[in-house]
């Protein structure tokens, strides 16, 4: 019998995981510090952008229950597009 | 040693076995490249029979300087970036910053290559800075090289999107080889099994990829942020904090511009500048920068690699208008920062320059084992789908790749040396490649026998190594006495280097015709994995 949870755990690993990757990615200059030379919240991002793909990517092929999986997705996906498209449309 | 349900194990084993095999072969490319991009500099100055002076920018440098700042170059004195190339040419690039026709930022001038000798004018090129580096008909090989690494010679940015996919695709393969692993130490010393063709196999990628393991995982991450930190992480980060206003953010970066003052006034002597920066840093420069010159407000900026027992190189600003030393300042901001140390960081550990030679040697050793890892997880997969003609199919493929790339690129050098005379080798460079790989590509379709396949790509491939020192000194390169005379004789190290790879190659080749298979193994049996 077709079962969907193999195509949700492909969603979760590929445009998921990429989204709250660059999801994160974006929100982090809002929030990080900047440091004593104000540039830590710019290159901070671009260095975590590989490792936050890597642990939402494992996370999505590890976590067991998909319906947990999928609304952790979404919570971090949400809480972190929200901000960075209002600095966007703000700017 | 993760305690994983079955169900886990079996997703990791899905997720391990299918990124290397989708992407396996392109990655190989990439690694392999990388591998040999590791010398990029050695390979460089090999192909042009070693570089005219020692340290280059060490020469007095004020006065062709001032003549071309005063000349032709007067109108491109927003900033002056200048360093050597492999030959040892002093390179000067005079520029104003512009926007390019998609907008982007970019350096427009001239770049001029001075003799460190003579200090003439030896070529002259105009254009945008990102069409100009890369151009240098004497760095036709290493740059050609570097260029399959960094974006597979396809166009920006989609160049940089593949090697930064298959950067996350090796992480993925990576770490997943981690959390399967349920013995890991034990594994680091694995003796490869004789009693299966599979098992041993099996061993033998597990044993290479245990050790390789760290190096794979920093590789792929340093790797996969440095493909996308400037096509997509510039224009994101600075799309939420600055509005999108990429200059903006790289003023930040860079360190906020001084009030402008455009009164005119004469730079000060460089050399004594020069002869500052080299007693504080206590070792040569490996470029400088003037920016604003012949204003009130100009800098001139003098780098220096970093110091023993140091990873980050050094930055010293001096006043262009009194010659002062004003302070030594990181890479990026005005003072260090995390974000300064954590970006020379991923550079330095790519690169594998962060103990000199020694650390590069052992980076491309650990290079060329991550090469056998991608190329034996490959055939472990195929042989484990021996009774699927599809796969099967594939399976030459594999050889083909494996061996084709490093012929490809020795067709690259043999073509670069004969081109070299006629200055036709930026042209001739690729062209050399492309007909060796696809020599390749035909030998690997007539040859029917896999194994006599290997036999023959890896005799040929040992003669390509041998006969790269003969062409190079053929063509008109220096040779050994030559080399040994001028102080070149990282070219003979190098010479002997290709010789002994080539013999190695060559003797295997004739060993493995002469006494058949290396070792008897029994018919294979079912092979359960870990």
């Amino acid at each position: 019998m077709w079962s969907p949870k193999p195509l949700i755990r492909i969603l979760l690993a590929g445009p998921a995981a990429l989204a709250a990757a660059l999801a994160a990615m974006a929100a982090m200059p809002l929030w990080l510090p900047s440091g004593t030379a104000g540039i830590d919240n710019l290159i901070l991002p671009l260095l975590l952008f590989p490792v936050i793909w890597s642990l939402t990517f494992f996370y999505a092929i590890l976590e067991e229950n998909l319906v947990r999986g999928s609304i952790a997705f979404a919570a971090v996906i949400t809480v972190n597009a929200v901000p960075a498209v209002l600095a966007i449309q703000g700017s | 040693m993760i305690a994983l349900s079955q169900a886990r194990t079996k997703r990791l084993m899905t997720i391990h076995g299918w990124s290397g095999t989708l992407l396996g072969l392109i990655l190989y490319v990439v690694v392999l490249t990388g591998t040999l991009a590791v010398f990029a500099h050695e390979i460089g100055t090999w192909s042009v029979s070693g570089a005219k002076a020692r340290d280059p920018l060490t020469v007095s440098l004020d006065a062709p300087l001032r003549a071309l700042a005063q000349g032709e170059a007067s109108e491109h004195l927003e900033g002056v970036d200048i360093h050597h190339n492999s030959a040892g040419h002093i390179v000067a690039f005079f520029h104003n910053h512009a926007l390019d026709e998609k907008g982007q930022p970019d350096d427009k001038g001239i770049l001029f290559e001075l003799d460190p000798r003579t200090l003439e004018v030896v070529s002259r090129r105009e254009g945008f800075g990102s069409d100009l580096f890369g151009s240098d008909p004497l760095g036709a090989l290493d740059h050609f090289l570097v260029d399959l690494h960094v974006r597979l010679h396809l166009p920006d940015p989609w160049g940089l999107y593949s090697t930064g996919i298959l950067g996350m695709l090796m992480l993925a393969a990576a770490v997943s080889g981690f959390l399967m692993h349920r013995h890991l130490i034990k594994d680091l010393f694995v003796a490869p099994r004789l009693s299966s063709a599979l098992l041993n196999a099996r061993d033998r990628h597990v044993l290479a990829g245990s050790w390789g393991l760290p190096f794979a995982f920093v590789l792929a991450l340093t790797g996969s942020f440095l493909s996308f930190a400037v096509p997509l992480g510039l224009p994101l980060v600075s799309a939420t904090a600055f509005g999108g206003n990429q200059m903006a953010m790289l003023e930040t970066l860079f360190g906020l511009p001084e009030a402008e003052d455009l009164t005119r006034t004469p730079l000060a002597n460089l050399d004594a500048i020069k002869t500052q920066s080299i007693d504080l840093a206590g070792s040569p420069p490996s470029g400088l920068t003037i920016l604003n010159w012949g204003r009130a407000d100009a800098r001139v900026e003098i780098f220096h690699p970093p110091a023993e027992g140091t990873i980050q190189g050094v930055k010293h600003v001096f006043s262009g208008e009194s010659g002062l030393f004003i302070g030594q300042q990181p890479e990026l901001g005005t003072v260090p920062s995390i974000g300064d140390t954590a970006l020379g960081l991923m550079f330095t550990l790519h690169f594998g320059s962060f103990a000199g030679t020694l650390s590069k040697v052992v980076w491309f050793a650990l290079g060329l084992a991550s090469c056998f890892v991608i190329l034996s997880g490959l055939q472990l997969w195929l042989q484990r789908r021996k009774d699927s003609r599809a796969w099967q199919r594939f399976s030459r493929v594999v050889p083909i790749v494996g061996y084709g790339l490093p012929l490809g690129v020795s067709g690259a050098g043999i073509a670069f040396f004969f081109s070299l005379p006629a200055a036709q080798n930026l042209f001739w460079t690729p062209v050399g490649f492309l007909i060796a790989a696809a020599l390749a590509f035909l030998f690997g379709l007539l040859v029917r026998d896999a194994n006599r396949l290997s036999k023959l790509y890896c005799f040929s491939l040992g003669f390509a190594l041998i006969i790269l020192p003969a062409v190079r000194m053929v063509t008109g390169g220096a040779d050994w006495a030559e080399l040994f005379g001028n102080g070149n004789s990282g070219v003979i190290a190098f010479d002997l280097a290709l010789l002994a790879a080539g013999a190695g190659l060559m003797l295997s080749a004739l060993n493995a015709a002469w006494r058949g298979s290396r070792f008897r193994v029994q018919p294979d049996k079912t092979v359960t994995d870990q």
